[in-house]
């Protein structure tokens, strides 16, 4: 028969069980090497029950692992049945169409085992500080030029490490000491959990996670069909084109049906996948998808399984947000972060009031390797546009979004590269106007100082189409990225002298509602504080 | 000794304690003021005279006045701090303003970010550049500094900051800056990143001398009005303020670098919480103060509570972690959670029973206020369950609407589904599961196990459920010290003198210069010396700690090591590796460390701090007051349990739970199966068996064998 919870048992379960995670999570991030992880949290921590279904998610965390971790769970137990686990097993995979789209996303999972029973999985998703392969950017033409590739495999046996697969994943990464560091790191975090849920099991007398699993994931599945049966049914349209490979703008369209309870997206028509590692896994399409139906339906709702099993998501295969093998992905995020926009495009024609204008995202970022000392370097420096405005106020300025990555400190940044930053400022007049302007994207200049060339790739996107503005509102200022005062293509690797200088100016926001709108003394604050300098192109 | 008193002095949001304290013997006398938010001095002046007149002494008989107060955090918090101007490296004026660029909520699209304490058109640029090891790249433009510095002045403001980049490595330029601005315009309050937060990483360090800069003027004005009031009430003691590092320093000090005192009044909780734990030998003690809104943990270690080297001021949003202003400085570590006695319980919208982090606050209160509170609180669970005592609320001050109570819960388990004493049980179970998930989470961070902690209680609420939320951590011993409402106004007048200073030091581990290493520390001694000095603190007896950020190279982020007593690399690196595994469990094979900085701390005892503390007794009356029915989970049920009048029990006395200990600002309550006694100073200490498998929810921290040596 099956148990029940009353409703004080079930909080206080479920307190536990995200206070677990959350103390994985706290290990995880202190014994991380990595600065992605340790500064921009690009990780998660999670435990799902013996199907793979998540139950709890670590709280802090970036919205892309809290869609594809649950997911390659699944991916691991399908190589893996349940027969072919034992205790100690620790699972491993960098899969770029099985984990997160990207080789560096590192996924592990652990089955735990009850008094010899399969009851439940701890995992893991962290960005490793190296994989190998060529350095980041979107020149890869096939995965295997973007590093190491992981299939899902034992990196433990009942407790004992598979030292070949080490010596193997040693010799292809960068940084080994690094690498496999972070992967220990993650390793800690899964036996914590593992620890900390069997006592946590012992404790109530659960012999297994079935029946609190089916009572969490079931209140949070009919919390948001409840949420998305409030919203009208129909199929809604959107589309928007990227910057793409320059030359070739990407267009991608988005169809979202809501029919009763359940919403379904549909990619249909969208442009098939290219030769460039902009393409983006169906696992991070899947992410950013649910992403951006959760923050304009049920934004405090737990992450778990429940929650997405009324949202699905279907592309082409071979369509640039579903690429085939052996297609590369290391830069998806140039084609996903634009994703939870489709969505806004889709749902602001039902709740106008819940979304918000374009923002200056994705995220860009710059990758320098090179020798300095005698020693090799890699490093990825990020930088973040402008938020949309929406119908409150304001975008903000300078913020990660949909993603959660952090800026690296410029101190850090000419300590561990021979690079001069001159200048790190806001851009006037970068914010589109509006009732409510959108957040100002940033100007950096930065200049190298090495002897040796330095090779720099880039992240950067919205050069060509700005951040669009929504009820009236007007675009954002377009990125750009100069070298030498020159425009360039930021798909491509170039290699900095001595001396040559970078420019990168991150994208304003979209405005909101007409600038007609905008509040007198707001404007005037805009040009006392210089946000805007043109006054005219904010008035009308 | 002509003026042998201490007199003690915490300003809250509400409040003001206040103790007058006769180190000689312990005696203390407390004393609480309305705040009086528009003149905080006036209150503590009218406090001071009733405080003085209740302990019947004189104000010539004040030897000594030790001062913490929330005033500071709240002009963060509600931005009425002093028109502030910055002046910082060309291209960088909006470093404040573009900050981390990162979210502290994921799913809310409609976030706002802390408003910089500076804005934009106050914001300059001073042509000058240095390197990361601080060597000048383009030499400082002095005259056209001065032309901004001039034009702010001009446009009103009244403290600056000067943050330069890579300043750490090199205080120089802002030197130059100071030196001339200090000559050209004597009255401007000036604040440097060298000397305030001189640490890496440009955004805190802005964020940290900004902050200083705006609450700097204030505090100058306020201290010297406070001194003023105190000489002119007659007190002949000097005036000395708690900083948030859990230690005193004197007042010029206090008004050149007043962000050290951003969270004086939590940082005095803890002290006390340590100084208790102390007396009541403990030495590891988790200090757990519960009022009616927030809860507050702090990890006492070896009867010092845990600094940490940095935290966050003016939230955006209370207890999410980066909606507010970074502060790099030495602070009493505080883990804050939405969970009081005014915590609201309500279904959520999942169906389940959720308690905080809304608050009722004082208005309306919980229902059994009366005041119109509909919604049940903490405490109208505490007092259905027996906790608290209808006929004796606030020492009977306040009279209370049980039924508004039972009424209120009955509506809320009708919501939830389940009988009326499992709903009020759930309540006071719920906010107990938060106060612990939060504290499993602080301890497992440090590498620490619940198990090794008492839990020692402070404040209105928390000594009703310290008992249970120890039983949930695995906790076998719960310490209620006496005087709990006033814990750390009594905190303040035990804290030494304390000086932590800071100087950038980055050098690999190996090869690294360890004579100039210690000739930093000996530097950064002098300094701290010269201040613990003025603060008149006994410097023979001082104490001298000498730690290092370090990390292994690659890592983003440091730990802070205490370094042994010969610096050299072997005992450096063993020192490191031995603190890395106690909080990472293992140590990463062929990575080479660090040093990113070094830090000192100096403390050395005040003269008149007391080592006792004796509260007036209730002489003569019986101690048991009576009995009455108090809900026990452990039994299952209701038992009729003996109730104590705390005042009245006398040191050394013994007492088995359950039972439930009665004082004016608080209830004590403890389970079956506790043995509690009274110590020496008051403070009861209950024991329970270690426990058995239904409370062990505390096991192991990280602390596992090394991984990689088992591999």
């Amino acid at each position: 028969m099956a148990r029940t919870f009353d409703a004080v048992e079930l909080e206080l379960l479920w307190r536990r069980l995200i206070s677990l995670v959350d103390e994985a999570a706290a290990a995880l991030v202190r014994t991380s090497f990595s600065t992605l992880v340790r500064e921009s949290y690009d990780f998660s921590c999670i435990v799902t029950d013996a199907a793979g279904q998540s139950l709890v998610q670590a709280t802090e965390s970036i919205p892309s692992f809290i869609g594809t971790l649950p997911e390659t769970v699944k991916h691991f137990l399908k190589a893996y049945p349940p027969e072919t686990l034992a205790p100690g097993d620790v699972l491993i995979t960098n899969d770029l169409w099985l984990g997160t789209g990207h080789l560096p996303d590192i996924t592990v999972a652990k089955p735990i085992f009850l008094d010899g029973r399969l009851v439940a999985f701890s995992a893991s998703t962290a960005h490793a500080p190296d994989i190998g392969g060529k350095i980041r950017s979107p020149e890869p033409r096939e995965v295997f030029e973007e590093g190491l590739q992981i299939p899902p495999l034992k990196l433990m046996r009942g407790g004992a490490t598979d030292e070949t697969l080490v010596a193997m994943i040693r010799k292809n990464v960068r940084t080994p000491d690094q690498t496999m560091g972070d992967l220990w790191a993650q390793v800690v975090a899964l036996d914590l959990m593992e620890d900390r849920l069997l006592g946590l099991m012992r404790q109530y007398g659960l012999p297994d996670l079935t029946d609190l699993a089916a009572e969490i994931q079931g209140r949070c599945e009919a919390a948001m069909r409840e949420a998305i049966r409030a919203l009208p049914d129909g199929t809604y349209h959107s589309e928007l084109q990227t910057d793409g490979l320059l030359d070739k703008p990407v267009t991608i369209r988005m169809a979202l049906t809501i029919a009763g309870d359940a919403i379904s997206m549909d990619f249909a028509g969208t442009d098939a996948q290219v030769d460039r590692a902009i393409n983006c896994a169906y696992c991070y399409t899947y992410a950013m998808c649910m992403y951006g139906v959760k923050v304009c339906t049920n934004p405090s709702l737990p992450n778990n399984e429940g929650a997405w099993r009324p949202i699905s998501v279907t592309a082409p295969p071979g369509s640039i947000v579903n690429p085939v093998f052996p297609a590369s992905g290391g830069s998806r995020m140039l084609i996903g972060h634009y994703l939870p926009m489709l969505v806004f495009g889709c749902l602001g024609q039902v709740v106008p009031e819940r979304v918000m204008a374009a923002c200056g995202s994705p995220m860009w970022g710059m990758n320098q390797s090179g020798v300095r000392d005698g020693k090799p370097f890699a490093n990825m420096f990020f930088f973040n546009g402008g938020m949309g405005g929406n119908v409150r106020g304001d975008g903000v300025t300078t913020l990660s979004w949909p993603s959660n990555v952090s800026s690296t400190s410029i101190e850090i940044s000419e300590h561990i590269a021979p690079l001069r930053f001159h200048h790190k400022t806001l851009r006037p007049d970068s914010g589109g106007p509006g009732r409510h302007r959108g957040g100002l994207g940033q100007e950096i200049e930065v200049e190298s100082l090495s002897d040796t060339p330095i090779a720099v790739s880039f992240l950067a996107e919205r050069t060509i189409f700005p951040a669009f503005g929504i009820e009236g509102g007007k675009p954002g200022a377009p990125g750009e990225l100069r070298i030498n005062g020159e425009r360039t293509d930021p798909k491509r690797q170039y290699v900095l002298l001595r001396g040559d200088r970078v420019t990168l100016r991150t994208p304003g926001g979209g405005g909101h509602g007409a600038p007609s709108e905008r509040d007198p003394a707001a404007l005037a604050h805009d040009l006392t504080h210089g946000y805007v300098t043109e006054a005219e192109s904010y008035r009308r | 000794m002509a003026a042998p008193y201490s007199l003690g002095i915490d300003i809250g949001g509400t409040f003001t304690d206040l103790v007058v304290l006769d180190p000689r013997d312990g005696r203390a006398v407390i004393w609480k003021e309305s705040t009086t938010p528009d003149d905080p001095a006036r209150g503590t002046m009218a406090g001071t005279r009733a405080v003085l007149e209740k302990a019947g002494i004189g104000p010539g008989e004040i030897g000594r006045v030790v001062h913490a107060t929330t005033l500071f955090t709240n002009a963060l918090i509600e931005r009425k701090g002093a028109r502030t101007g910055l002046l910082t490296t060309a291209g960088f004026r909006d470093t404040l303003e573009i900050g981390r660029e990162r979210k502290y909520e994921l799913y809310d699209l409609f976030i706002e970010m802390p408003k910089p304490l500076v804005p934009r058109p106050w914001r300059r640029e001073a042509a000058e550049r240095l390197a990361p090891d601080g060597s000048v790249e383009r030499p400082l433009d002095l005259d056209a500094a001065l032309r901004e510095v001039e034009s702010l002045v001009a446009a009103g403001i009244e403290s600056l900051a000067v943050v330069f980049l890579h300043a750490y490595a090199n205080p120089a330029h802002e030197r130059a800056v100071a030196e001339a601005v200090a000559k050209r315009f004597p009255a401007l309050s000036l604040s440097l990143s060298s000397d305030i937060a001189p640490e890496i990483r440009e955004y805190p360090r802005a964020s940290t001398t900004v902050a200083n800069a705006y609450v700097r003027p204030l505090a100058e004005t306020y201290l010297a009005r406070l001194e003023g009031a105190l000489r002119e009430a007659g007190i002949p003691g000097r005036l000395f303020l708690m900083l948030s590092n859990g230690g005193l320093t004197h007042v010029e000090e206090a008004k050149r670098a007043p962000v050290h005192l951003l969270e004086s009044g939590p940082a005095a909780g803890a002290l006390a919480g340590a100084w208790f734990g102390r007396h009541a030998g403990l030495d590891r003690v988790l200090a757990f103060d519960m009022g009616g809104t927030t809860a507050k943990l702090a990890l006492v270690d070896d009867g010092e509570p845990l600094v940490a080297w940095g935290f966050e001021a003016a939230r955006e949003k209370r207890f999410l972690r980066g909606s507010g202003l970074p502060i790099q400085i030495a602070t009493v570590e505080l883990i804050e959670i939405g969970a009081g006695g005014g915590s609201i319980a309500r279904r959520s919208g999942l169906g389940t029973l959720q308690v905080g982090p809304e608050s009722s606050g004082a208005q309306p209160g919980p229902a059994c206020y009366g005041r119109g509170g509909a919604e049940p609180t903490v405490t109208d669970a505490d007092l259905s369950l027996g906790y608290l005592n209808a006929e004796f609320f606030l020492g009977g001050a306040m009279r209370i609407d049980a039924a508004a109570s039972e009424a209120s819960l009955g509506r809320l388990a009708g919501a939830l589904g389940v009988a009326g004493e499992r709903a009020a049980f759930g309540v006071h179970d719920v906010v107990n599961e938060n106060m612990a998930g939060a504290a499993r989470v602080a301890i497992a961070e440090r590498g620490r196990i619940p198990a090794e902690y008492a839990l020692l209680a402070t404040g209105g609420a928390a000594p009703v459920h310290a008992w249970h939320v120890a039983r949930k951590l695995g906790v076998t011993r719960v310490a209620c010290p006496p005087g709990a409402g006033a814990g750390s106004t009594i905190g303040m007048l035990m804290a030494p003198a304390r000086v932590d200073r800071v100087a950038s030091f980055n050098a690999p581990l190996s090869g690294a210069d360890y004579a100039a290493a210690g000739r930093v520390f000996a530097a950064l001694e002098a300094e701290a010396l010269a201040v613990l000095r003025e603060t008149g603190a006994a410097e023979d007896g001082r104490v001298a700690r000498r730690l290092a950020d370090m990390r292994y190279i690659g890592q983003g982020s440091e730990i802070t090591v205490a370094l042994p007593e010969t610096l050299t690399e072997a005992p450096v690196r063993a020192a490191f590796e031995a603190a890395y595994r106690r909080l990472f469990a293992r140590t990463p094979p062929g990575a080479a460390a660090q040093f990113v900085a070094l830090r000192l701390s100096l403390t050395a005892p005040m003269p008149g701090a007391g080592g006792t503390l004796r509260l007036p007794q209730h002489a003569g009356s019986t101690a048991r007051k009576g009995e009455r029915p108090v809900f026990f989970p452990d039994a299952g049920k209701t038992l009729p349990t003996a109730v104590y009048d705390r005042y009245a029990l006398a040191p050394g006395a013994e007492v088995a739970g359950p039972a439930v200990f009665e004082e004016d600002e608080s209830t004590f309550i403890i389970g079956p199966g506790a043995s509690a006694r009274v110590l020496a100073d008051g403070t009861i200490l209950a024991e329970i068996a270690p426990s058995d498998d239904r409370s062990a929810e505390g096991r192991g921290g990280l602390n596992r064998p090394a991984q990689e040596e088992k591999r």
